[in-house]
């Protein structure tokens, strides 16, 4: 009779113990696909995708969200990439954090992480690119304007304000800003353009026309 | 003022000494604030937004090219002092410092290198660019009328 007890209480205390994991907002199930390489990247800790997954070139981008040539690109380059390679199917993006410049930058990065907890990282990441501040650590991407970002989302605040509070994705972020070191990205934007037989490294917001040439080689 | 500038560039020396200067601080200025790339192939481009940072590059680099022969030429030729150099000097390096870091390479490695020491000091500089380059055209302006000054006086142009 004690062990039958003692059985149905183990089997109890696993069941209510599972039930706590799966429940609590601090394990929420997050996309993360381990083994995700992209040539010789691995984006396994980066973006979602933006677009087809089996596009033939994936543009892998390793940004900061402080940083003014990659908003430069956000604004001036990317549209035209969207329009012709991404919403066409001949090409995908992911986006890897190099979050250096400032103190805010890794908060924000973390941040674009606990929106894609609520399957918004991309909406996430162009307000990030829409409001960027015009200089380094004022302000306007701190704790409090990034849990109004996530609110003018319409993202679950208990869920966003208990993922970014409790440095849910802090690991993550310092994880892609080594990862992006180790594959020589010295500044930001830096890209890699990978391509069915191959991939090719840019530095630098540069225009559309250097990446059009590229991958229309690659196509 | 154009007597004195026709003075000083008379001498091809001091013509070649200006081009060997505009020529490399404009085009290293632009590579380095990405109005040109040189990889995969030279591009140049400016993005919307960063005209103004453009134009103060240009000026920059003209006014140095301007003002560093002018002093030159007062001290080889007149002998004068070199205190007066100083003042186009210091506004090229503090106009060429401004915006150089910002996220490219030559920040990523201060940053790397020197820690929040470093994060700070490439901040300050990427987030006061303007203003800075701003300062270091008014600091070369106010040395070209000071040595164009010194030139008539010491030359004894008829302006």
């Amino acid at each position: 009779m004690n062990k039958n007890g003692v059985i149905i209480g183990v089997i109890a205390v696993a069941i209510i113990a599972g039930i706590a994991v799966f429940s609590s907002p601090s394990s929420e199930t997050v996309n993360l696909d381990m083994g995700r390489t992209h040539g010789t990247i691995s984006t396994a800790m980066g973006s979602p995708i933006l677009g087809n997954p089996s596009a033939p070139i994936t543009i892998v981008e390793f940004g900061d969200y402080q940083c003014h040539q990659c908003y430069n690109w956000f604004h001036n380059t990317k549209p035209a990439i969207t329009k012709e390679y991404i919403e066409t199917g001949k090409a995908n993006l992911v986006f890897v954090d190099l979050a250096f410049l400032g103190l805010d930058s890794p908060i924000a990065a973390q941040a674009s992480y606990c929106a894609e907890d609520q399957e918004m990282y991309w909406e996430y990441h162009d307000i990030l690119y829409n409001y960027q501040g015009s200089k380094i650590d004022d302000g306007w991407a701190n704790t409090e304007r990034l849990k109004a970002f996530a609110e003018n989302l319409g993202l679950d605040m208990d869920l966003f304000e208990s993922c970014l509070d409790s440095g849910k994705y802090s690991k993550r972020v310092q994880f892609n800003t080594q990862q992006a070191k180790e594959y020589g990205v010295r500044g930001t934007p830096g890209f890699f353009i990978v391509g069915p037989d191959g991939q090719q490294q840019l530095s630098g917001a540069q225009p559309f026309s250097v990446f059009k040439q590229i991958m229309d080689s690659m196509i | 003022m154009v007597q004195t500038i026709k003075l000083v560039f008379s001498n091809s020396k001091y013509v070649i000494l200006a081009i060997g200067i505009f020529v490399p601080m404009l085009i290293g200025l632009l590579i380095l604030s990405e109005y040109i790339f040189l990889e995969p192939y030279i591009v140049s481009h400016i993005p919307s937004g960063s005209e103004l940072g453009f134009v103060l590059i240009v000026i920059l680099s003209a006014l140095s090219a301007l003002v560093i022969p002018m002093n030159i030429f007062r001290i080889n030729i007149l002998k004068s002092s070199k205190q007066k150099m100083g003042g186009g000097i210091f506004g090229s390096i503090i106009g060429a410092a401004a915006g150089a870091c910002s996220c490219g390479p030559v920040g990523f490695a201060v940053i790397s290198t020197f820690g929040s020491v470093g994060t700070t000091a490439t901040a300050f500089l990427t987030n006061y660019e303007i203003p800075i380059r701003s300062l270091a055209i008014a600091i070369l302006v106010i040395t070209y009328f000071t040595t164009v000054k010194s030139l008539k006086i010491e030359c004894n142009i008829n302006s």
